[in-house]
């Protein structure tokens, strides 16, 4: 069993963060996610919006690789629950693997909330269990795929700036192309007066 | 980005731009009124169960998977 756990800070409020972490999948820093699907959405009545995602992933691993472990496929299923809380501002994750449970079992949970000293800063706390099933060396391959573990999460986080700064261009974009309809009926004008 | 059930993937993207522009002008800025995305949900949904079903992907504990269903009462 290995815990491993980190906090990061985001210079973006949590609004802007929560809405990059539901999208945010694809991305170019995680490749082998090549499927996300919404498997159940709703709203409590405490007006927090609960859902469960599919994740679908391939390692692309040599057959090798494979043939040692014993697989035919290399794809791996991870099922996430999330809940988002307007009111309280906080965006948990908490997501499992569904794909060799015998072999290994990773519980990951992320949680984004406000800075509660910069409300223009987001807060993500993130752990990660893991263990490794009956095989000995087994604290040592803990230990590596608590490494893994950690490589993605700067990896994870690298890949929400990469959507923030998406999602701000998309607005950017938008609002130049209002501007510019706006702007092109008022200089046909202009020359039609003269 | 793509869905599970190749052939859902339109349906999933009609789904998502639904949902996103819901979460982020109403539901994030605290406007309780109703839900847009339910029938674009429900094609998605019934499209995806299918895949996950033919592809014996092993969710658990979501309402519409699994043999409990098919279970007789006992």
């Amino acid at each position: 069993m290995k815990i491993w756990a980190s906090e990061h800070i985001f210079n973006h409020p949590w609004e802007t963060v929560t809405k990059a972490a539901m999208q945010k999948y694809p991305n170019p820093m995680n490749p082998s996610v090549f499927g996300v699907d919404v498997l159940d959405r709703n709203v409590d009545p405490e007006g927090r919006l609960h859902s469960t995602r599919l994740l679908s992933t391939e390692w692309g691993l040599p057959a090798i690789a494979k043939s040692i472990i014993g697989v035919t496929r290399s794809c791996t299923y991870v099922q996430e629950h999330s809940v988002v809380d307007p009111k309280q501002k906080t965006l948990e994750l908490q997501s499992t693997n569904i794909s060799f449970t015998n072999l290994v079992s990773v519980d990951e949970k992320l949680t984004y909330k406000p800075h509660p000293q910069d409300p223009d800063k987001t807060v993500l706390t993130q752990e990660a269990l893991i263990s490794v099933k009956g095989v000995s060396l087994s604290s040592y391959l803990e230990g590596l795929m608590a490494n893994t573990i950690s490589v993605n999460a700067s990896k994870g986080r690298e890949a929400m700036e990469w959507v923030i700064r998406r999602l701000n261009t998309e607005i950017e974009e938008l609002a130049a192309t209002a501007r510019g309809s706006i702007r092109a009926p008022m200089a046909a004008a202009t020359v039609a007066d003269k | 980005m793509n869905s599970v059930g190749e052939a859902c993937t339109d349906l999933k993207r009609d789904y998502d731009q639904c949902f996103n522009r819901w979460f982020a002008e109403k539901f994030l800025k605290g406007d309780r009124s109703g839900d847009p995305c339910t029938e674009t949900f429900r094609k998605y949904q019934l499209c995806v169960q299918k895949a996950i079903k033919e592809k014996d992907i092993p969710v658990d504990g979501v309402e519409f998977m699994g043999p409990n269903k098919d279970k007789p009462e006992s």
